[in-house]
């Protein structure tokens, strides 16, 4: 209980949120419309949970928006080509894969502080994008939206396909060795070394692992329309970083569960709609969001303020 | 002679130097593109555009040598910015208590960062995310987004717009808070306790320093400062709106990192700011006069940023090999 | 230790000459041949916006045939700030004329009268600034045209009586704020029967609008019409009606590109997209900044001839350029932009 108190009380949030909803805005739990929302979100999981292992390793990326962009313009690029969709998702994952190499070499090869790496990194992508398609959109063919299936069963799809990943995810990280070092790199890098593990080496890898699911997650953003914005995943980063923090993963790393980011995320999901169902006006919508991520930290510092004294 | 030999190789390798001949070398390479580039119009036209980020860039550097972040600056400004043209507007106050009424503000502001982060000891990434996001936010609800101030009276524009002695008139503000910054850091016992705590805050807590009233400080500053940039930003554009100032923590931030200071904390100077924010803004002016794109300003700046930072490391490694060869043979050497 | 600096030096001296070598084939144009090259600047409200690259076509064919130099810029960032610093270096760089698209009326007008004190001749296109801050307003639709087209299309979509909701780029954005006046304007005065029940801001994204109306239409059972007056946000909110499985039950339209619209419009998803010919535009500004640089155009003038286009009239200092096309399944393929 005292273990998962954070999450715990993040998932209460939520709770209370939606119990709030359900009376007062029944109309938000019609199936349909969940599912939808569930389903666009289901990108921003995959991608959240991958920041959540950035941050426990006590790094962080803010490039994530971009590679997502670059991605998504480069998968959809290859599928207007013709390309059969099993090859398209493997470049976009290939194409994150290699952006997320760029930064884990910088970072634990030079290493380079990470924030400034990756908002290097962030910057150069996307003007990069911006110089070379001026912001056209990408049309795709035919046949490619839902991974031509339905659109329930591609919806269906998408969100299982997240959740499967984010369980994946959570059983590694807490039974394989690979992702005990992720732990122990962001707990103390120099105590993990002596214990035989190579931080730099895992750090590299984060990232590496980081643009893989960056890459997967704009094609599950791509096949959900049939066209390609190649603004979309901009301010992705700010989205998830605080998914990942109000999901109880620490900035200062090795600490964090990937529950607790989905929760986080969750809840972050729900402000917007909500605010749209409660019919209040969007000249709020910032700062209540805004007050949201300040309450549950300020939650969790007067929760560890009382355990000081 | 000897030791002096390495002083000023110690000198030239410093980051601050390398930076100084990249800004050179940018300077040298626009004047030789663009024929007007090193006219004194465009000179001046350079500082009166990089005030605002300068300015923010400067309170920035203490808050990063401490191992924080502040990223809710450029809100902060955007939401400094309409209370100003509110206060002089719809409560028609005069200029100057207008002016005071919102640096004000702007320490209040800064205090709310401060407080979360020194009371509850929370992040200031986080802390500083969520103020981002509500400064913002607050800024929008106030003018529903719509309300712009404008028609300010030309004694006030003429601070951002004109001449005064022959140089910019918002200069004379921007080097008095750049000098007190300089001193403050590099001079003070604060200037240093701010490095101090960067490198250690528990040592620092335990020699007796009060770290919190330290990292309060140089919080409720950047709020000073955003405020005070926010009343520049006005007068130079002549409005007031909800989306001034969107993203400029970045550029900020950026600078600063250029600038040599560690984002860990307890390395860094104010001289290697201003010189961060001189590569930035001659490169963004440059690019205009050489004709090239925007969007080659903004990945030139990421790339810039990752050479000047590699550039830095690899003088560190070697002055540190230097150092140790040295050791080996004579006493050691106490940078 | 000494190899280091030099090395330093020449990766310098190198990084810089490179990004060089790439723009000395762009401002080699600049070289005059024989006569006075007259150099346009043309600046969008933002770079990588699909609506102003299909106006620097027009503008680059514009500037090809009439011999000019074209410099095409603008910010990358939202920020009102950037567009007053580009025009401010145009200004020292030494333009003939400037076309701009306003994104801050006031903020950018700052800017543009202290060019038109330094005898550089300044225009708007797309939208305007202060009157005093320019010589012409090349008009492709005045915001209570582009308010008045909307509006009546949506009240003839729902058959002037039901809900709409508005997707709007951001909260701030100065020409869509003016817009929402006269949508609202134009409500009041001839629709009592319509309803606006909800603004949301898509922050110019596709995919945001699309979650933005996916709410909206599970919030208001009683919703008959959404209107996306950003470009990406017509795709998003047809997606969203798509998905929904609305299609024809709410209408959607809005202002936005043909070729991003195509296949929504088609399936019957999106009912109109409002727009004017967007390279007509871009070409129209060029040629106009050129005239006026070259004394061809004078103020009060009534009329301006454009080279292949025919005839322009004046009206007052706007050159106008038509009204708002009412993109629909009958003719949308005829479009290709």
């Amino acid at each position: 209980m005292k273990r998962h108190f954070r999450e715990l009380s993040v998932a209460a949030a939520l709770l209370v949120v939606l119990l709030g909803l359900a009376i007062v805005a029944p109309a938000f739990f019609q199936p349909q419309p969940l599912l939808s929302l569930l389903t666009r979100e289901a990108p921003t999981l995959v991608v959240a949970c991958g920041m959540a292992l950035v941050i426990i390793s006590r790094q962080i990326d803010i490039s994530v928006g971009s590679q997502f962009a670059v991605c998504s313009v480069c998968g959809g690029l290859l599928a207007a080509k013709g390309w059969p969709l099993p090859l398209v998702f493997l470049s976009s994952v290939l194409f994150g894969a290699i952006m997320g190499a760029v930064n884990g070499w910088l970072v634990a090869g030079l290493r380079l502080p990470s924030i400034v790496v990756t908002l290097a990194t962030m910057v150069t992508w996307r003007e990069a994008l911006r110089w070379q398609r001026q912001g056209e959109f990408v049309n795709l063919p035919d046949g490619l939206q839902w991974v031509g299936l339905s659109q329930i069963a591609g919806q269906w799809t998408l969100i299982l396909a997240a959740l499967a990943l984010l369980v994946l995810l959570a059983l590694a990280t807490k039974h394989l060795s690979a992702g005990r070092f992720v732990y122990a790199v962001g707990t103390d890098a120099e105590a993990a070394r002596l214990a035989g593990i190579r931080p730099q080496l895992t750090i590299f890898f984060v990232f590496v692992f980081m643009g893989a699911l960056v890459g997967l997650a704009a094609m599950m953003n791509v096949v959900q329309s049939p066209q390609v914005d190649p603004k979309s995943g901009s301010g992705l980063e700010l989205k998830v970083i605080a998914a990942a923090v109000v999901g109880g993963v620490a900035v200062s790393g090795g600490r964090g569960k990937l529950w607790g980011v989905f929760v986080g995320l969750l809840l972050l999901a729900c402000i917007s709609p909500a605010l749209t169902h409660l019919h209040i006006e969007a000249y709020w919508e910032k700062a209540i969001q805004g007050a949201i991520i300040l309450l549950a930290v300020v939650a969790d510092g007067l929760r560890t303020r009382k355990q000081r004294n | 002679m000897n030791t002096d030999k390495h002083g000023f190789k110690a000198i030239l390798l410093r980051h601050e130097t390398i930076l100084l001949f990249v800004v050179l070398l940018e300077w040298l390479y626009f004047n030789s593109v663009g024929p007007r580039f090193g006219s004194v119009d465009n000179t001046f036209d350079i500082m009166r555009h990089s005030v605002e980020i300068g300015l923010l860039a400067l309170v920035m550097t203490p808050i990063i040598l401490t191992g924080g972040i502040d990223l809710s600056v450029g809100s902060l400004l955007g939401l400094c910015a309409i209370l100003f043209g509110k206060f002089w507007r719809d409560a028609g106050m005069s200029i100057p208590l207008a002016a005071a009424c919102t640096i004000g503000i702007g320490a209040l502001a800064g205090g709310l960062n401060a407080t979360l982060i020194t009371w509850l000891r929370l992040p200031p990434l986080i802390v500083t995310l969520g103020t981002f996001s509500l400064f913002r936010g607050l800024a929008e609800a106030i003018t529903r987004g719509a309300d712009t101030f404008t028609n300010f009276p030309a004694s006030f524009l003429f601070l951002g717009q004109e001449r005064w002695l022959g140089i910019p008139a918002q200069a004379p503000i921007f080097i008095l808070v750049a000098i007190g910054i300089w001193l403050l850091v590099h001079r003070t016992t604060f200037g240093r306790s701010f490095r101090a705590i960067g490198f250690a805050p528990e040592g620092t807590r335990y020699a007796g320093i009060s770290v919190e009233r330290r990292l309060a400080m140089a919080y409720v500053l950047a709020g000073i400062i955003a405020a005070v940039a926010a009343i520049i930003y006005t007068s130079r554009l002549g409005q007031a709106k909800a989306d001034a100032g969107m993203g400029y923590e970045l550029f900020a931030i950026t600078a600063v990192v250029l600038g040599g200071t560690s984002i860990f904390g307890g390395v860094g100077t104010v001289h290697g700011t201003l010189l961060g924010v001189a590569a930035i803004a001659v490169l963004n002016n440059g690019l205009v006069h050489a004709r090239q794109p925007r969007e080659v300003a903004g990945m030139l700046t990421g790339l810039l940023l990752i050479l000047a930072l590699t550039s830095s490391i690899i003088s560190k490694m070697l002055a540190s090999l230097n150092a140790r060869r040295q050791t080996s043979v004579t006493k050691p050497i106490i940078t | 230790m000494k190899k280091i600096i030099s090395l330093l030096l020449v990766a310098g001296i190198a990084f810089v000459s490179g990004c060089g070598k790439s723009d000395s084939s762009n401002s080699g144009s600049t070289t005059p041949d024989g006569g006075k090259k007259i150099t346009v600047a043309l600046m969008p409200k933002s770079k990588g916006n699909a609506y102003f690259i299909s106006c620097k076509k027009g503008a680059d064919k514009a500037a090809k045939e009439l011999g000019v130099d074209l410099v095409f810029d603008g910010p990358t960032d939202p920020d009102p700030a950037k567009q007053n610093e580009i025009v401010e270096n145009w200004i020292t760089l030494g333009v003939d004329a400037i076309a701009v698209a306003c994104e801050n009326r006031e903020g950018i007008s700052t800017a543009l009268r202290k060019a038109k004190a330094k005898g550089i001749k300044v225009i708007t296109y797309d939208a305007d600034a202060l009157p005093d801050a320019r010589e012409f307003f090349v008009n492709q639709a005045t915001p209570e045209g582009i308010g008045f087209t909307l509006m009546d299309e949506a009240a003839r979509l729902c058959g002037n009586e039901g809900e709409f909701a508005i997707i709007t780029a951001s909260l701030t954005a100065g020409n869509m704020i003016e817009w929402q006046k006269h949508i609202e304007a134009r409500r009041a005065d001839k629709y009592p029967n319509m309803k606006m029940i909800a603004l949301r801001p898509c922050d110019d994204l596709k995919d945001k609008a699309q979650s933005e109306t996916t709410a909206l239409l599970s919030a208001n059972a009683n919703l008959k019409c959404i209107m996306a007056i950003c470009s990406p946000g017509v795709p998003g909110a047809a997606e969203a009606v798509k998905q929904a499985g609305k299609t024809g039950k709410v209408k959607v339209l809005g202002l936005g590109l043909p070729n991003e619209n195509r296949r929504y419009v088609h399936d019957g998803v999106t009912d109109s997209v409002i727009l004017w010919n967007t390279e007509d535009l871009g070409y129209l500004a060029v040629f106009a900044a050129d005239s006026l640089a070259k004394g061809t155009l004078k103020t009060g003038d009534k009329t301006i001839k454009v080279g292949s286009m025919g005839e322009y009239q004046i009206e007052g200092d706007s050159i106008l350029l038509g009204k708002p096309f009412i993109f629909n399944k009958a003719n949308i393929d005829q479009f290709d932009f």
